[in-house]
């Protein structure tokens, strides 16, 4: 029988972003996945003009409510939660699945606090408020922040890897009741211009954070992330309570994202005109289904931090 | 790799609508464009007092629809339930749009108005769906018999009586297919009935055996499989004209669905309208059936008989 997520992100009728990125890939892996989104636009803002709406707070909090919940009695292995339509809905969804977790400790929770990106703050500043008062609270299982929302969070600006260490000291501090946090790519050149950093660390043990270095790809992606911790969340919840590990699931992921977007890039060129960049708007999800399927063979080696 | 525009419904919970559509064509190597007239917690099968949620408006769909133009490049068109006529004016208008556009790309209607004798869609629905259909920019319709019986303007009481709303539909759409047709065309009520039908061919008779069951989505997930056979049935090598229409294999993904669906459940369950905690139990096992979806050999024939030898 498949598995149960209630994932809760954007949606984008083109493209592969927010749910559109998430949805596809666990399904392809045998989870039943309960997609609510959060705005449905024509496609993501990336490509510099799109169109649609939002949802409202309320809205969604009913579907989860009184609906999911309330009506239909539906127990869930895992939530996934990305990007939300406001500060309001991320309050209200927010405070609804830490209940939610609270009184049912097998859902594990996957939380991507969308806060932006390259230093660059694109959601409301109240958000910030909002996401540090959700980790507080302690329902949240694994968070996936980038390196901007990491620094964020922490109040500790990342540019090598001993702040690196520092801010996911900070985190565990600051929020110490999630046990496990993944920072999906730090890309200030904190090891040389060629290679990005992820870092992955466990409360119960920070003194055994580890990164990896991931050799970057010469081109633009959009969806990465979302397609990342979705991944993350199939990876590392197949893995059994006891033998929890956090790095093989992380390399395992960064192996299988980096396949991903090397065949997208592929696709890419294979169909670029002279005009085209190497700002690839959609990742080839649909193409790389059997990559989805594959087993995925490690490509890289964990480093203490 | 084909590229599908898809408006329909979108539940969270449970496959109907691009739930049940989305996932198999993705599993064909479709990139599905999803448009979402709803967004419903589930699907009105549980009961209306347990469906939450939002219709999107015509001023919503047509915003998307608006920031789509510049992306468009769609080899098919699928659409589904709209929640009112406003709603399936502006799938239309968008949707007549892109097919004079590109007048290649397959457009498939599913005129989703109701089942058994029963609207369950305003009435100021049909004459929308009714003069999309006498567009002549449609390429496939997939009515059950009452929405047929809609589109005709007449009941149906014969096979003589179908073929002739066929004939006269055939005026404007090259490709009808029947999903169900009523029991008592066929004096039989084992077997579910449909009838595929291509502009200057003899129409096809199907049956398949009922399941004593409550599904919803099979429609949803029909048309979405039958998109994908008509599309490599006019890019094969022979002539758009000459290739015949055979809905067998889709018939049988359909119904190795169905049969996973059936394993998956508790035994004996039957399902009771508005019983969510059964219901639940009944949804396509959309996922589990994955691996059916790209399935090639050989499933059973449910091909009943041709529908001129009456």
């Amino acid at each position: 029988m498949a598995r149960k997520v209630l994932s809760i992100q954007s949606h984008v009728v083109h493209g592969y972003v927010g749910n559109k990125a998430a949805t596809f890939p666990l399904q392809y892996r045998g989870w039943d996945v309960d997609a609510l989104n959060t705005v449905q636009f024509s496609n993501h803002p990336g490509y510099g003009h799109f169109n649609g709406f939002r949802s409202n707070a309320n809205d969604l909090r009913e579907i989860v409510e009184k609906g999911l919940l309330s009506g239909l009695e539906l127990k869930y292995d895992a939530l996934l939660t990305g990007y939300m339509p406001d500060v309001q809905a991320l309050r209200e969804i927010g405070s609804l699945l830490s209940d939610l977790c609270e009184s049912d400790r097998d859902i594990k929770w996957v939380l991507d606090p969308v806060l932006g990106d390259n230093g660059k703050l694109y959601v409301s500043p109240e958000a910030v408020p909002a996401y540090q008062e959700i980790l507080k609270r302690g329902a949240v299982f694994l968070a996936t922040p980038n390196q901007f929302e990491m620094e964020t969070l922490t109040n500790v600006k990342i540019c090598d890897l001993e702040s690196l260490k520092h801010s996911v000291t900070r985190f565990h501090e600051l929020y110490p009741k999630v046990p496990y946090v993944v920072v999906t790519s730090v890309a200030s050149g904190i090891l040389g211009p060629n290679d990005m950093v992820c870092a992955c660390s466990e409360r119960s043990n920070s003194n055994l954070a580890y990164y990896f270095k991931v050799p970057t790809i010469d081109a633009q992606f959009s969806g990465s992330g979302d397609l990342c911790s979705a991944l993350l969340l199939d990876v590392f919840l197949r893995q059994s309570e006891s033998a929890r590990d956090l790095p093989k699931a992380v390399n395992e992921v960064l192996s299988l994202v980096d396949s991903i977007l090397l065949k997208t890039l592929k696709i890419h060129k294979e169909q670029m005109t002279s005009e085209d960049t190497l700002k690839i708007n959609d990742l080839k999800l649909i193409e790389c289904r059997d990559l989805l399927g594959d087993e995925t063979t490690l490509k890289y080696i964990p480093t203490q931090l | 790799m084909p590229r599908l525009l898809a408006t329909q419904s979108h539940v969270v919970h449970g496959f109907v609508g691009n739930k049940a559509a989305t996932f198999p064509l993705q599993c064909k190597g479709w990139d599905v464009d999803c448009l979402n007239s709803v967004q419903f917690s589930n699907h009105t099968g549980y009961g209306m007092e347990r469906v939450f949620g939002t219709c999107t408006s015509a001023q919503e769909l047509q915003l998307v629809f608006d920031g789509l133009k510049v992306l468009s490049d769609y080899d098919a068109m699928l659409s589904g339930y709209l929640p009112n006529q406003e709603s399936v004016a502006c799938m239309a208008k968008n949707y007549k749009e892109l097919k004079m556009k590109q007048p290649n790309l397959i457009w498939l209607l599913d005129p989703v108005m109701g089942d058994n004798g029963q609207l369950y869609v305003s009435k100021d629905v049909i004459p929308e769906y009714k003069s999309l259909v006498q567009s002549s920019l449609v390429d496939v319709i997939t009515p059950n018999q009452f929405e047929l019986e809609i589109l005709y303007g007449r009941e149906i009481h014969s096979l003589r009586e179908l073929q002739s709303a066929l004939h006269t539909l055939h005026k404007t759409v090259p490709i009808i297919v029947v999903t169900s047709c009523s029991p008592e065309l066929f004096n039989d009520s084992e077997h579910l009935y449909c009838v595929a039908s291509k502009r200057g061919q003899t129409p096809t008779i199907y049956r398949v055996p009922i399941i004593d069951s409550y599904f919803t989505g099979v429609g949803d997930l029909f048309s979405a499989l039958l998109l994908d056979t008509i599309y490599n049935m006019q890019k094969g090598p022979k002539s758009k004209d000459v290739v015949s229409l055979d809905i067998n294999h889709v018939l049988g993904i359909v119904q190795k669905v169905l049969a996973v669906t059936l394993e998956n459940s508790p035994t004996n369950i039957k399902a009771a309208m508005g019983s969510p905690l059964t219901m639940k139990e009944m949804e396509l096992r959309i996922i589990e059936s994955r691996d059916w979806y790209v399935f090639a050999g050989p499933t059973d024939n449910f091909v009943y008989r041709q529908l001129d030898a009456i």
